[in-house]
């Protein structure tokens, strides 16, 4: 992994983006004696409109604590996908969601689109989408392990069962779809 | 026996709250308010786990009153807001300078003026923090730039309002208050926090503003044995109205002498490769980030540049600013803001140092680059006078 990994969740306000992040820096913090921030970026409305997470993981102490040079975009709403796929560089990889999303081609970034409401509709509840994504970016980036991740998950939900067992499954879920790339 | 240490992933502003609770706030009233609000959320959990109370009030004017009244009564007390409501505060910020109450007051900023932009930081408040309230006076401010700080910095907020009963603003900006991070949340040592004297006299001799020549008197709670007299109106020792004009000269001197004296013990500062540069950043709260960055790009492309980061705002580290004012050939000067703490400075510049600022004030964080390219201008602009 590089010293310094930088990631952005876009999507609107209500996806658990900002869930998605904090799980991605716990696991880092908490789990693998890195260094992680998340900044969050939204409007004063609470759901619907375009928000973004920034999450950096580092060996380093982290300083600026916003994305400079994107290495990961994820995209779960066209507003999002349709405001970093032309900004992004082709050493940064973009997912998205192609159930709600139209792509462009000829990007400079190598996209991936993934059935990813799909999927968190078969898991069973689309607020999974998050867990889901979760998945994706640790198969594809490695930039935490599969069992940080995991016992993230289990320190938090653990005391709900039905809901630890869901998103256990969801995260999977990401884990495997990556797997069929 | 070694302490319980606790490693977390969390926001600036909810490490704000585990501080006030290991620092010994026991009481919490407030009116949530955007990018404070966290505050006011984990302080509604955590408060009442600790033996604590959480009261949501009416407005910031109401909740300003209650801190004020609750730590009278003897309870470590603190109340969170944001631009509008630290704005409303500022009448009753002056009761609790007047009547000497201890209490912390944190502002998370955010654009303004008025509503502004409820989401996004700012840090417009650094003037208003120190004389947003009418009147002589001395005011402490402490300003976070990481979570660590949010938990640290707010032991030394409790402690210094303990230690000279005065009110403390903790000037933080929605940066640091929503920036998510590593934080170390520690049991902290009995003697590291500092609880305000208490009168051993006899009840008929307490004198709640009896003053020493070092120190101020101890203040018992109300419906104690001792009668305590609390106004806003100018009074004597004993807390009675007083309109003699050498009583006034007295206690208005004392409001802000009792900071301003103590200026080693209350100013705290950050040195980052300070021993041999070029120039100096100074900076305070999230711009903090950005400078240290902006520091290491440039050391890597082998310019001497360093960071003086100011921890206390107020009383403003004159010493130190001074120091790097003599040391540097420019003090370049981030903020989110017009341009308030670079007046400071350049108050200070006696020394024909170039003194510059980056301002940003549209909601969006000075970027490392931005202070790079500010960098290479002063070399520019000034290869003249640095030969």
């Amino acid at each position: 992994m590089k010293s310094r990994y930088e990631i952005i969740l876009s999507g609107v306000g209500g996806q658990g983006l900002v869930v998605g992040g904090t799980i991605l820096g716990e696991a880092a913090t908490m789990f693998e004696n890195l260094n992680s921030t998340l900044t969050t970026s939204y409007g004063v409305e609470t759901r619907g409109t375009f928000t973004k997470s920034d999450v950096i993981i580092s060996k380093d102490e982290i300083f600026f604590p916003e994305v400079v040079e994107e290495d990961f975009v994820l995209a779960l709403a066209q507003v999002s996908y349709d405001k970093y796929a032309k900004l992004i560089n082709e050493n940064c990889i973009l997912v998205y969601d192609c159930n709600s999303i139209d792509p462009v081609d000829h990007l400079k970034a190598r996209q991936y689109g993934f059935p990813i409401t799909d999927a968190a509709r078969e898991i069973g509840n689309i607020a999974t989408a998050n867990i889901i994504s979760l998945g994706l970016i640790v198969k594809m980036t490695g930039v935490v392990s599969v069992e940080s991740v995991t016992n993230v998950l289990k320190e938090q939900f653990s005391k709900k069962p039905k809901i630890y067992e869901m998103n256990l499954n969801a995260f999977n879920k990401g884990l495997e779809m990556a797997e069929q790339l | 026996m070694t302490k319980k240490q606790d490693i977390r992933f969390i926001q600036g502003n909810v490490a704000m709250v585990e501080g006030a609770i290991a620092a010994g706030a026991r009481f919490y009233a407030g009116y949530p308010i955007t990018p404070s609000s966290e505050v006011a959320e984990a302080s509604s959990i955590r408060l009442p786990q600790e033996d604590g109370l959480y009261v949501q009030m009416e407005d910031e004017i109401a909740s300003i009153a209650a801190i004020i009244g609750a730590s009278a009564s003897g309870k470590k007390s603190y109340t969170a807001t944001s631009g509008p409501g630290f704005s409303l505060m500022q009448e009753n910020l002056g009761v609790a300078i007047m009547a000497e109450v201890p209490c912390v007051i944190i502002n998370v900023q955010r654009s303004g003026p008025s509503t502004g932009l409820a989401t996004k930081p700012a840090q417009g408040d650094f003037l208003q923090s120190r004389w947003g309230t009418h009147g002589d006076h001395g005011i402490i401010v402490l300003s976070p730039s990481t979570v660590q700080d949010c938990f640290d910095l707010m032991i030394d907020a409790f402690n210094y309002a303990e230690k000279y009963r005065t009110p403390v603003i903790f000037l933080a900006d929605e940066i640091v208050g929503h920036i998510r991070e590593k934080v170390v949340i520690r049991e902290v040592d009995e003697n590291e926090i500092i609880n305000r004297a208490q009168p051993d006299c006899e009840p008929e001799e307490y004198k709640p503003f009896n003053h020493t020549e070092n120190g101020v008197a101890p203040l018992a709670p109300f419906g104690d044995k001792y009668v305590v007299r609390l106004s806003g109106s100018t009074h004597d020792e004993r807390g009675f109205p007083c309109s003699r004009p050498d009583n006034a000269d007295k206690f208005i001197r004392h409001y802000t002498d009792k900071i301003e004296k103590n200026y080693k013990d209350i100013v705290k500062v950050r040195k980052y490769n300070l021993e041999d540069v070029d120039i100096t950043l100074v900076a305070f709260g999230g711009s903090t980030r950005s400078a240290l960055e902006a520091m290491n790009m440039a050391r890597k492309e082998g310019k001497k540049v360093g960071v003086l980061q100011l921890v206390t705002l107020w009383p403003f580290p004159e010493d130190e600013v001074i120091d790097a004012l003599i040391n540097s050939k420019a003090v370049i000067v981030p903020e989110m803001n017009l341009g308030q703490m670079i007046r400071e400075v350049k108050r200070l510049n006696d020394f024909n140092t170039v003194v510059q600022g980056v301002n940003r004030i549209d909601s969006m964080a000075i970027t490392p680059k931005e202070i790079l390219d500010k960098i290479a201008e002063v070399e520019n602009e000034s290869s003249r006078i640095f030969g």
